[in-house]
């Protein structure tokens, strides 16, 4: 019997070799080339026509396309427009990786805590970067919350600054541990029908209940998926307006 | 939202604890492979992941970035452009409408009243063609009639003086074949005159 985790090891398919380097090509790497690749293949094909009134693809992928435009818009502002491209990747990369890793025998690189945290960690320095370019020192008034209480400025100080580091952490641990928890629950009752059905006779009929629960959480993992990809879009462009606009 | 949002999150953590719990045990009770915990903590896969992620989001951005975002921007422009446009057109049509539908009610005015004017014209001169006509009629007939009066008169005198000859000269006649007295023509003619006189006045 294998664990539940045992899904979220990294395997090496081949080696390759680039200008000297030793470049493994994983199942982890597959599914983010596979990310790219599909998402991008989609939103081509779909986008072909370029129709004034268009078909179901291009609907479709005129829907991503405001879905985020709105979210930059309605959250950020129209300071925001440079950074939609960013913002729109993000989101199509992480949805298509997160649904990509709901097909059996696939493999999620969302749920690898590296992956969420290298791209909160690029998220968190930039708009970091962004806030100190566009506000300067000023930008650390930021920490101090406007009309409080002279007395408990320093612990308001203090709980600002921790909360603002805490951000990278809270935005990949969220993403990781959503795709971590989903993906072992759906293994875990998985594992829990192949067991009550090797008891054979009688009792292998019991093996219904886990599969029934199977098909009502790969529906939650859909939502969870998608959720999941929208939260981690929406708090980028909530940080965002943050460095813009401070407040 | 956020709060259903917690809720799923909180769930899914306890859950995830339970399932880490069971998938270990279950692993324990297979008498499995060995167990080294989450290979998501196994550093050494890290660097790897981190080129690959670097690598395929980059290259990600600049497909979207170069490709997919104008191309869906310019889309949904020509789409505002092209529903802005029709209705614009729409509107243009309709002012050009409400113009023609003005032109022509004048122009139905116009030739209403320019019929009413002909109309009330040629009733006009109808009329007095009709009175022109009817003077001249008058006078003809009135005169005419005075001809007629006239030649009346003349013959109603022409007969009457006839009529004291006749009567002369049958007195004359009538008293020579009854008496056979030659009565001068002087002296009929005063009786006759006398008679009329008489018949005239017991008239």
């Amino acid at each position: 019997m294998h664990s539940p985790v045992e899904q979220f090891a990294i395997k090496v398919l081949f080696a390759l070799n680039l200008f000297g380097f030793d470049i493994q090509f994983t199942n982890s790497s597959l599914f983010m080339v596979l990310a790219v690749l599909v998402s991008f293949g989609f939103l081509f094909i779909a986008m072909k026509p370029a129709a004034v009134v268009p078909g179901r693809m291009q609907g479709l992928a005129e829907m991503l396309y405001e879905f985020v435009a709105d979210m930059v818009r309605s959250n950020v502002g129209s300071e925001g427009k440079p950074y939609f491209p960013f913002i729109f990747t993000l989101f199509i990369f992480v949805l298509f990786s997160n649904l990509l890793g709901l097909i059996p025998y696939s493999y999620t690189t969302t749920s690898q805590i590296v992956v969420t945290f290298a791209m909160a960690i690029v998220i968190f320095l930039g708009v970091t970067v962004i806030a100190l370019i566009k506000h300067g020192l000023h930008f650390f008034s930021f920490f101090v919350p406007a009309g409080a209480p002279k007395v408990l400025i320093p612990f308001l100080v203090l709980i600002e600054v921790i909360s603002y580091f805490v951000r990278p952490v809270s935005l990949s641990v969220r993403l990781f541990a959503n795709m971590l928890a989903g993906h072992t629950m759906l293994k875990v009752f998985g594992g829990l029908a192949v067991m009550i059905a090797s008891a054979g006779g009688i009792f292998a009929a019991g093996s219904l209940l886990p599969l029934i629960a199977i098909i009502g959480l790969t529906g939650l993992e859909i939502l969870v998926a998608v959720l999941q990809a929208y939260v981690f879009t929406i708090l980028t462009c909530m940080y965002l307006n943050d460095a813009l606009h401070l407040h | 939202m956020l709060s259903k949002m917690r809720i799923v999150k909180s769930g899914f953590t306890a859950l995830a604890a339970i399932s880490f719990i069971m998938g270990s045990q279950l692993s324990i009770a297979a008498g499995g492979s060995e167990t080294k915990g989450l290979p998501q903590l196994d550093i050494s896969t890290w660097p790897n992941q981190l080129l690959w992620l670097a690598a395929t989001f980059l290259v990600g951005y600049l497909l979207m970035a170069k490709v997919i975002t104008p191309r869906i921007g310019a889309v949904l422009n020509t789409r505002r452009q092209t529903i802005s446009d029709d209705l614009k057109r729409a509107k243009d049509a309709e002012t050009e409408a409400k113009q023609m539908k003005e032109n022509y009610e004048s122009a139905i005015e116009t030739a209403r009243i320019t019929a009413a004017e002909a109309a009330s014209k040629a009733m006009a001169e109808a009329k007095a063609k009709a009175e022109a006509a009817e003077v001249d009629l008058t006078t003809k007939l009135a005169k005419k009639t005075r001809a007629a009066e006239i030649k009346l008169s003349k013959m109603r005198d022409e007969a009457l003086a006839n009529i004291h000859d006749v009567a002369k000269e049958l007195t004359l006649d009538t008293v020579s074949s009854v008496t056979g007295i030659k009565v001068k023509k002087t002296e009929a003619d005063k009786a006759v005159k006398k008679v009329i006189k008489l018949s005239g006045q017991e008239a």
